[in-house]
């Protein structure tokens, strides 16, 4: 819909405009050839009215048309054979309006030459209006698009920092801790020694956690790093139902991933698959490079006859978010369940870092 | 009383069945009989052993804790039951379906004495009152199971107990379920459970669109219906996609209507 006629408010001022733009012409009309002022505005009102509709319709060929690059030439094109048409379509109907005008309404005594020379000035009007117009409209389609790009950039912004807590809040869930201290409670008594080590461990993972998530990159080997320190806790909790392979290319380690964007994967592989099995299974890491793209995949085992469990999917979406905004348009993430094996693959554009920066 | 308090401890992870083991160690006539690492060891333990006090992790492989109750709970002789879990939200809901206490990991020696003389309390208590006294747990299966999903969600499973064996059945998988006294028969994929519930119960657990009660004794997935057909005025049979026929009551048509139209 054009923005003019989408309301009646709008409309109603679009109509006054064309109205009172038949004054100039009529004005016009009568230099050429005298004729009362009443036979002139009957002829040229109407068509006015009629020709801004038309002129409007500029709206739809310029949407289609953009003025960009190579296509420039093609819309100048394009929007000239519409001013032909647009001024065609008038200058008919002016020639039948002012038949009939004479016919049937007010014979006001004017020559067929006149009325001819009537048809030329509506002609040649008619071309430069639909032009301004099509101009009018390439700027109001211009300055929507730069204000829509603002827009999303704005939301793109509040988007990534939201994500971001997001993925910090979630890195530091509650309950990986509470289940974590309760392990060491359990080693306390009978392995003071192993419960020293998961103290050191926990920590260790707390701190590369906060340090991670304040940076805006990390390499996957960092991120590796994190998963392996989170993993080892874990394997305390499920002692031989978690079992863990990593399969890692070279070259993998030493891409730019956005942080703490694996460990939730693992987590979840962990939450909804491994403490779901009552032999557990494995969790396999995979990472590689192929072509300019990084893949990365997190399998689980699950139990087709586990208990439901609620606020699945949420952390995936979470990870989906932040690899949008990290990543642009190559990026994406799938997740995808075959038989008892559920497997989230993410795709991001293989940026490598330089060497030395992932321990930086 | 007992002078001996039967214990079982049910957890899936190993350290928090090791670090129960010797807190209670430390509690004169507290016998642990065993350790289950997932839901159906538990149901299977309990009846077998008779536990008069079962500490009872929440998430776990096969079946959660509160699955586990709900099919332990009805039988008489149920144990008490202590919830041991590291989320809060479970805390509240393990009063309401009147478990004798909850753990909230990580816990202290204090804190376990303290949900062990309550346990005493409470089964003395049960003692005290005549034979068929009310088990220690919650009685209504059902009650339970609906405190248990939470507000406004309906099952995706239905668990029934065969003696020491367990079933798990996803709802999408039953074609009816008729009632028998004071049983539910379940029918699923050619096979029929019995369950100690009342149609009722088990009609407001699942999804009313999915599930419509089409007659005083039955009550009919609606994905399994082929047509319906009408026998004699106001008579009318469903027949189902195996050809089974169940009968429709007049109220049981209004609604299967309602669901259609």
């Amino acid at each position: 819909m054009h923005p003019l006629l989408a309301r009646p408010a709008r409309l109603l001022l679009v109509l006054t405009l064309a109205a009172l733009s038949g004054l100039p012409l009529a004005w016009i009309l009568r230099l050429l050839s005298p004729r009362p002022w009443f036979a002139a505005l009957a002829f040229a009102v109407p068509l006015t009215v009629f020709y801004s509709f038309i002129v409007l319709s500029a709206w739809w060929v310029c949407r289609r048309n953009p003025i960009r690059g190579e296509q420039a030439a093609h819309a100048v094109a394009m929007q000239l054979g519409a001013a032909l048409q647009a001024t065609a379509v008038w200058t008919a109907l002016g020639a039948f309006w002012g038949v009939a005008l004479q016919r049937w309404l007010y014979a006001s005594g004017l020559s067929r030459a006149a009325l001819l020379q009537d048809l030329v000035v509506l002609f040649v009007a008619g071309i430069p209006l639909y032009l301004v117009s099509a101009v009018a409209h390439y700027l109001y389609l211009a300055f929507e698009a730069s204000h829509a790009a603002e827009r999303r950039m704005l939301e793109s912004q509040v988007g990534a920092r939201e994500a971001e807590l997001r993925a910090l809040r979630a890195q530091l869930n509650p309950h990986f801790l509470f289940n974590s201290l309760n392990s060491i409670n359990a080693l306390v008594g009978s392995d003071p020694e192993g419960a020293r080590r998961m103290c050191a461990g926990l920590g260790d993972f707390l701190r590369r956690t906060l340090a991670l998530g304040a940076r805006d990159s990390v390499t996957l080997g960092e991120e590796l790093t994190l998963v392996e320190r989170y993993l080892d806790i874990e394997q305390l909790r499920f002692g031989d139902r978690l079992r863990v392979v990593q399969a890692v290319e070279p070259g993998a380690a030493e891409c730019w991933v956005p942080p703490l964007l694996l460990q939730p994967l693992v987590e979840n592989a962990i939450k909804h698959g491994i403490q779901d099995c009552v032999a557990g299974g494995v969790i396999r890491i995979e990472a590689k490079r192929v072509g300019d793209a990084l893949r990365v995949a997190v399998e689980n085992p699950v139990d087709p006859d586990a208990p439901v469990r609620r606020g699945e999917g949420v952390g995936l979406e979470n990870v989906r978010r932040r690899l949008e905004v990290f990543g642009a348009r190559e990026s994406q993430l799938t997740a995808s369940r075959e038989g008892e094996l559920f497997r989230v693959s993410l795709t991001l554009p293989a940026v490598q870092a330089p060497a030395g920066a992932s321990h930086a | 009383m007992p002078e001996r308090l039967r214990v079982l401890l049910v957890d899936d992870e190993a350290p928090a069945r090791s670090l129960l083991r010797e807190y209670l160690g430390a509690h004169a006539g507290v016998e642990v009989v065993g350790e289950c690492a997932n839901g159906f060891e538990a149901v299977k333990a309990i009846a077998e052993q008779k536990p008069d006090l079962v500490f009872l992790d929440v998430q776990m492989p096969k079946l959660d804790g509160f699955e586990v109750l709900e099919l332990v709970a009805a039988e008489p002789g149920a144990p008490a039951v202590i919830f041991c879990t590291a989320y809060d939200e479970y805390a509240l809901r393990a009063f309401e379906v009147h478990a004798v206490d909850y753990l909230l990991k990580p816990f202290g020696r204090d804190r376990l004495a303290e949900s062990l003389g309550r346990a005493r309390d409470r089964l003395a208590m049960a003692a005290a009152r005549t034979q068929d006294a009310p088990p220690a747990a919650a009685t209504n299966g059902a009650a339970l199971a609906a405190t248990a999903r939470g507000e406004g969600r309906f099952a995706e499973r239905i668990v029934v107990r065969d003696g020491a064996q367990v079933h798990v059945i996803p709802t999408d998988q039953v074609d009816y379920v008729e009632a028998q006294d004071d049983y539910v028969a379940v029918h699923a994929s050619g096979r029929s459970h019995l369950k100690h519930q009342t149609l009722a119960e088990l009609a407001e657990a699942l999804d009313p669109e999915r599930f419509v009660r089409i007659h005083r004794s039955f009550l009919v997935n609606v994905d399994r219906i082929a047509r319906v057909d009408l026998l004699a005025k106001d008579q009318r049979v469903v027949i189902l996609r195996d050809g089974k026929q169940l009968p429709v009551s007049r109220s049981g048509h209004d609604r299967l209507r309602e669901q259609w139209s």
